[in-house]
């Protein structure tokens, strides 16, 4: 007979802890159409992740939520798609990827520092490391934008850069945006990952009987590109 | 400092405002090797992304291919077997040396120690020689298939990697000891740069960068994949001082962290379940399991990933073209992008002779931040 | 008036030293020793620059780690004579390891006109052939002989270093065929007593 001692795996605090932000968030947010649940990887990762999908007027309210208290100091990335098929409230999305880190300055001790280590096996409720995964869709138009979380995280200034560079979706209150990854003088309104912009020879299939290609002309051979 | 300099450690420039000698205002100016390819990927099948993803980070190429890899088995939901697991860890282990080597062999004529370029470049020849008996190539494996490996440890793999690996801890101690010495070194790396943690996991700093302040996180602990939770291993922790985590301990994360690797390629040849002597043949199912081929549009994967010089994120979107053969939008987090700009507000205060030392102590590599 | 002594001094001595030259030209060329001498002139210059090609510190992506390597200890290229060099006004060769891409297209072409004659280009590796796996990128462009022109193309991604150290053997005996590249006209013919050029 295996009864559980209340000891604990670290996956379950996960959980636990994951279902904690579920909650705060469910409580904090009712109302404004958010939606939040949690999710696991379906490889890979043991832990569970928290999955928020919001609106697009309370993106910088439910940043700052997110940072301060439910202590997501990590923003890993900030990435845009566009689905010109998609469903109509959902023409372009902004995707976030947040992290709990919980990291703190190490605390000083007689002029040196203490070094924090954290023993992974007894890491509780706000302490444990979580993912988070916000989405955002942007109705039809033809210049997407969404409120920009550059105070909030200082990591938030270059990934909307690099979104508005290369998607083409714009963030409200960013100062200085500007082309981080093409050359400065790209034309104005060229950003390549719409999908109506093809890469170069996009229709070049396979030829088993011309390997190289030297036979085949593409569709578009004669137009400027 | 334009993209053509010694000391940039990769295609980038540096507009750097002095006053004197010393450093007023940095602009870092990046994309001068944007292949674009995220774009590119809309059209690939995914196992032929895996190629693209080994050129992102060219000094650490098994790692983002892995990082790739372990993003689509997420997406298209793919278990994959222990054994496999293993010989993933070992291979990004190996890697990660090798990366480091690179970086201590780059990062040390830039402080003046050129003996310990040639000195790391001929470890990191070792762990390329064994990454090529693993892999096939000296650089650029792709290695890691959807569902597992594309081939098992080869024979008598486990016994050169048990012998090169004692001896590189040995030389590894040999390099230390010529650097610790150096008064040079101390002294250019020592009170040079300093980062604070929490400044740096704002920014979105992550890595070595953030261990060498102080606190022990470390993607693989915090959110383990692979098998990493049955591996003897400790984490990479600096103690720093007040101001923060200076070059010295950026350098000193570092070199544990090639150590920590090394113990853990010893554990894992020493733990992989079936043994590290047998040689499974390709396509067996102990390597490698059955992944199907197409996402379904709505499907998203994503994982993050302990790259050599930080987390990286693969995240990736089905339902592309071909009903699904390709991935709708493939969106790579590097951990560079962000440390970049903060390195260069690192470098402000100081003068303009500490630029290698700060810039190349944050380890840059241009290929993944332009991806 | 002493400065005016001087410059008449210096003015008649250039003058003295173009008529002086002017006649040991004839003189030579009357003898073919001219032609003698600077054909040994010409192969001895050939030969200085063939055995000390100094490439320029450029790395463009990943050849530019196997280049590195190949410059490390196990694969040695300074034995052949060639010494990365950091300004490209004391290099012969500019290898291109890695794609070309737009933002970098004007920098490349500032650096080849950078370096003095005689010079070479060396394209390292798939992307700077032909555009590599990114041909089909919107930033890319396709190889760097579209921009400048290339002499030795080693194919690889990416090339083994033994592969570029070949690589400047067959550009040496590039070099020895076609003699050395000068932007005067006749480099053979140049005379070596008396600067001229």
């Amino acid at each position: 007979m295996v009864f559980s001692l209340g000891i604990k795996t670290r996956g379950e605090y996960a959980e636990e802890a994951a279902q904690q932000v579920i909650d705060a968030a469910i409580v904090r947010w009712q109302g404004t159409g958010l939606e939040a649940e949690v999710r696991n990887h379906k490889s890979g990762m043991a832990r569970p992740y928290v999955y928020i999908k919001c609106p697009r007027n309370h993106w910088r309210a439910v940043a700052k939520w997110l940072r301060f208290e439910m202590g997501a100091d990590h923003c890993s990335m900030i990435t845009g798609i566009h689905w010109p098929d998609g469903p109509d409230d959902c023409k372009w999305e902004v995707v976030a990827h947040l992290m709990r880190m919980n990291v703190i300055n190490p605390p000083e001790r007689g002029g040196w520092t203490k070094q924090v280590i954290r023993d992974p096996k007894i890491l509780q409720d706000d302490d444990v490391p979580m993912e988070f995964e916000v989405s955002i869709s942007i109705p039809d138009t033809r210049n997407p934008s969404v409120q920009s979380v550059q105070e909030v995280w200082m990591g938030a200034d270059w990934n909307e850069k690099e979104t508005w560079d290369l998607v083409g979706i714009d963030f409200e209150g960013h100062e200085n945006m500007r082309r981080v990854l093409q050359p400065h003088d790209t034309p104005v309104g060229f950003h390549p990952l719409q999908r109506q912009h093809k890469i170069r020879y996009h229709d070049f299939e396979v030829m088993y009987d011309d390997a190289q290609g030297f036979g085949r002309k593409a569709i578009d051979e004669g137009k400027t590109k | 400092m334009g993209p053509q300099h010694p000391m940039t450690h990769g295609l980038w420039t540096l507009k750097v405002k002095v006053d004197g000698e010393t450093v007023v205002d940095t602009i870092p100016d990046l994309g001068y090797i944007h292949r674009g390819v995220e774009k590119i990927c809309e059209s690939r099948d995914f196992t032929k992304i895996t190629t693209y993803c080994d050129r992102l980070c060219y000094a650490s190429a098994n790692t983002w291919s892995h990082s790739y890899i372990y993003a689509a088995e997420d997406l298209l939901e793919v278990e994959v077997p222990e054994r496999a697991e293993y010989i993933r860890v070992i291979a990004v282990e190996l890697q990660r040396i090798a990366s480091h080597l690179m970086w201590l062999g780059a990062f040390c004529p830039d402080i003046g120690n050129l003996t310990a370029f040639v000195w790391c470049l001929r470890e990191r020849e070792m762990m390329l020689d064994l990454l090529q008996e693993l892999g096939g190539s000296r650089m650029h494996y792709n290695f890691p298939r959807i569902g597992g490996v594309k081939r098992d440890l080869p024979i008598g793999f486990a016994m050169r990697a048990r012998a090169k690996i004692k001896l590189f801890l040995d030389r590894i101690q040999e390099t230390e000891q010529l650097l610790d010495e150096s008064t040079v070194f101390l002294v250019r790396t020592q009170g040079v740069g300093y980062a604070k943690p929490e400044e740096m996991v704002n920014w979105g700093v992550t890595g070595p960068n953030v261990r060498a302040g102080g606190v022990n996180y470390d993607v693989r602990w915090a959110h383990p994949y692979s098998v990493y939770d049955q591996l003897d291993w400790d984490v990479s922790v600096e103690r720093p001082s007040i101001k923060g985590a200076d070059s010295y301990d950026r350098y000193r994360v570092r070199v544990d962290e090639m150590r920590q690797s090394a113990l853990m390629c010893l554990d894992a040849l020493n733990k992989i379940p079936g043994g590290a002597e047998t040689h499974y043949s390709e396509g067996d199912p102990m390597i490698i399991s059955k992944a199907k081929e197409r996402a379904e549009e709505g499907k998203t994967g994503f994982h993050h990933f302990e790259d050599s010089r930080g987390e990286s994120m693969f995240y990736m979107v089905g339902g592309g073209d071909q009903r699904g053969k390709h991935p709708y939008r493939i969106s790579i987090r590097s951990p560079m992008f962000l440390t970049i700009p903060y390195a260069s507000k690192c470098m402000i205060g100081y003068k303009v002779a500490d630029i290698p030392a700060i810039m190349g102590s944050f380890d840059p590599c241009i290929g993944e931040t332009d991806r | 008036m002493a400065d005016d002594a001087q410059n008449y001094s210096m003015f008649n001595s250039q003058a003295l030293v173009d008529v002086v030259g002017d006649t040991t030209d004839a003189a030579l060329e009357a003898s073919s020793i001219k032609k003698f001498i600077s054909v040994l002139a010409g192969r001895f210059f050939n030969w200085g620059q063939r055995k000390s090609l100094f490439p320029l510190h450029l790395g463009i992506k990943c050849c530019a780690l196997e280049m590195a390597a190949a410059g490390g200890g196990r694969f040695d290229a300074e034995r052949f004579g060639v010494f990365f060099r950091s300004s490209p006004r004391q290099c012969d060769v500019l290898i291109v390891n890695g794609p070309v891409s737009k933002k970098f297209a004007d920098p490349i072409v500032r650096l080849w006109e950078q370096m003095p004659e005689p010079k070479w280009c060396i394209a390292m590796g798939e992307c700077a052939i032909s555009g590599g796996p990114y041909y089909q990128s919107y930033n890319i462009l396709e190889g760097v002989d579209t921009l400048i022109p290339v002499d030795v193309y080693v194919p690889g991604c990416p090339p083994r270093p033994e592969a570029l150290i070949d690589g400047f053997a067959h550009l040496r005996k590039k070099i020895m065929k076609m003699g050395v590249k000068s932007s005067s006209k006749n480099v053979g013919d140049a005379p070596i007593i008396i600067g001229d050029d």
